[in-house]
């Protein structure tokens, strides 16, 4: 353990000696303002990076766990004695706190991309794997077995007929998916990737910075959240008409 | 498919057939052995539990079956891949089992995409089969949900018509509709059937149902066991055991009406008053006849009223006598009908006409009566002298 740790260290010791770097003493002296607009305009720059990876790292990370926790839930769909370690699996992985994951891949990827993708990639699988067997088990017993019972075969019944019914809810366990993930991507400073966490964590007592690093988080979880939203709208026409009909 | 539009019927024949599900001591189909002839509807109808819905999963293979065979045309089931075999059977269930997430002409098309008829030839067919169920092409591209139920199970039916299959299974198709929507669809059906004339393996709980539907009528009891295999009308009047009188019911004898026409019984002939003969001739011809009123008609034979004791004191027969010659009955309407209709007019006696409205006879209510205490007919009493209640 003490030799990770030893690792481990100058990073946090990093995070600390950045925070009494960089800022802006004429509104840094007014502590109490909570925004401050003239500093944001100038420095706004000192943002783009973070936020284009912290971007970029949010949508690879979810591409993967989509693409595992999609996978699994296929297999597991014929194989309906493996939903219980899959969910039990994804369950316990979920459960590893952030900076201790970093830290047990520490000895293995190291610092960087690797790292964080693997970290926020298996966060994602517990919501999507689950949120994916729900929407393929409350698929309708009378379309599986007219689907069945018209010849389609077992492949084209999934692609055909379970998928697509299954779609909003697969849909809805990617939203809060994405914006979990955006969550804790600014917490993958600490795997030394540079995303919205790194102003943040840098000038913690700093509003302005506050402010500015954690709304673009926000909002860009917002973004993601009705950018899906607006995609399960268009895939599932369907939807909104069969609420129309039942009121 | 042939070019020329049409596949054949295909006659089904059910060989000894017996399913045995693993684990279960007693088999849930027991040496069922069935011939449908091509063309006809066979109705499977039997309590719940009876193994019905069993017997004709057997034949689309959703059930396998463990003993014996089951042949259409002179292929055995069994030689045939499961799914190509239930792409030439249609397939409607109770519950419509419509897919939610396609349009009414995407569901329709469901098994010519399956095996692969090209755009047009697909989009045609969708065409000609919302004519055929009467809905409005404007329903196309309307999602399952936005329509009513009765339209929703008529969507199911054209989709099991799609690709002309030579077989349809119907699992209680009517089951989950209201009883006047019901009644429509059946009707609707048969009228269908006429035209299309598919083999159908049609599945209900419902005896009244079945005789309305089938042309033949196998009815199961508990364990897979074949009670009765027979015509409607056989099944009415010679139930083979027990079980099958109780589950045809008490009233079989007017369930007889339901399958009978006004033709086929002997009808009474009327005194005949043309409009303008003398009263006199009349009353001569109403000593002794069969009914006690002379039915005033015109010169071509078309009923107009019953002659009344007012009317017979004028000279000569009236072109309007006192009371019209309703209920107006005709020679191909339904006897349960036709007796429905003479009770709710409360009359004795209604004119029957041919097709083109000429006078055929007289159906009175004592004519029906006397038909259900017929040999033929007579079930009832003897029913109540041989078990006691409560059996």
């Amino acid at each position: 353990m003490s030799p990770a740790l030893a690792q481990f260290a100058p990073l946090l010791a990093q995070v600390t000696i950045h925070n009494r770097t960089g800022g802006n003493a004429p509104c840094q002296a007014q502590q109490g303002k909570v925004f401050c607009f003239g500093w944001a305009a100038d420095n706004f720059d000192r943002y783009t990076t973070p936020l284009l990876n912290q971007l970029l790292l949010v949508l690879i990370a979810v591409a993967i766990g989509f693409a595992i926790a999609f996978a699994m839930a296929l297999i597991s769909h014929r194989r309906r004695w493996l939903v219980p370690s899959f969910t039990g699996a994804t369950g316990v992985l979920y459960t590893i706190p952030s900076l201790a994951f970093i830290f047990l891949l520490l000895p293995i990827t190291g610092l960087g991309w690797t790292t964080a993708i693997i970290v926020l990639s298996v966060y994602t699988l517990q919501i999507i794997y689950r949120n994916t067997v729900a929407g393929l088990n409350n698929v309708p017993m009378d379309s599986k077995d007219a689907g069945r019972g018209m010849g389609m075969t077992d492949r084209q019944l999934l692609w055909r007929v379970e998928l697509p019914l299954a779609l909003p809810e697969i849909i809805a366990g990617l939203r809060i998916a994405t914006v979990s993930t955006v969550a804790i991507a600014t917490l993958m400073v600490f795997a030394n990737v540079n995303t919205l966490g790194a102003p943040l964590y840098q000038q913690i007592d700093f509003k302005t910075n506050i402010v500015i690093a954690g709304g673009l988080s926000i909002l860009m979880a917002i973004a993601f959240d009705l950018m899906l939203l607006l995609a399960q709208r268009l895939l599932a026409p369907w939807r909104r008409s069969q609420r129309e009909a039942t009121p | 498919m042939e070019a020329d539009g049409r596949t054949p019927a295909a006659s089904v024949s059910y060989r000894d057939v017996t399913k045995r599900y693993p684990g279960q001591s007693s088999p849930a189909i027991n040496h069922l052995s069935l011939e449908i002839p091509a063309g006809d509807i066979c109705v499977l109808v039997g309590p719940s539990g009876c193994g019905k819905t069993t017997a004709m999963r057997m034949l689309n293979r959703t059930v396998e079956i463990t003993e014996g065979d089951i042949l259409i045309g002179d292929t055995s089931v069994r030689d045939r891949d499961p799914s190509e075999l239930r792409r030439e059977m249609g397939y409607v269930i109770q519950q419509t089992g419509l897919f939610p997430h396609r349009t009414v002409a995407d569901n329709i098309a469901t098994v010519p995409k399956l095996v692969g008829w090209d755009r047009e030839r697909t989009r045609k067919r969708v065409g000609e089969l919302l004519e055929l169920i009467g809905l409005d092409q404007s329903e196309a591209d309307r999602f399952p949900s936005q329509l009513s139920g009765g339209q929703q199970q008529r969507v199911g039916v054209a989709r099991a018509l799609a690709a002309d299959p030579p077989v349809m299974l119907m699992d209680e198709p009517f089951g989950a509709i209201d009883p006047i929507n019901r009644e429509r669809l059946q009707n609707e059906f048969l009228r269908l059937q006429a035209e299309i004339r598919k083999t159908v393996l049609f599945v209900t709980h419902d005896i009244d149902e079945a005789i309305k539907m089938g042309d033949r009528i196998a009815i199961l009891k508990a364990g897979g066991h074949l009670a009765q295999y027979a015509t409607p009308a056989e099944l009415l009047m010679a139930p083979a055991d027990d079980f099958v009188e109780d589950f045809v019911g008490a009233d079989r004898a007017l369930k007889r009406l339901a399958l009978m026409r006004v033709r086929d019984i002997n009808l009474w002939e009327a005194p005949l008053a043309f409009v303008g003969q003398s009263t006199a001739e009349i009353r001569a011809k109403l000593d002794g006849a069969e009914v006690p009123h002379a039915l005033v008609v015109d010169s071509e034979r078309h009923p107009l009223g019953w002659l009344s004791e007012s009317d017979l004191r004028a000279d000569t027969v009236p072109e309007k006598p006192d009371s019209g010659p309703q209920p107006l009955l005709d020679l191909d309407d339904v006897m349960r009908d036709a007796l429905a209709d003479l009770l709710q007019t409360e009359t004795q006696y209604a004119p029957v006409t041919d097709a083109r409205g000429r006078i055929a006879g007289v159906l009175s209510v004592e004519i029906i009566s006397e038909f259900l205490v017929s040999p033929e007919a007579k079930v009832e009493e003897h029913d109540a002298v041989e078990r006691p209640h409560g059996q």
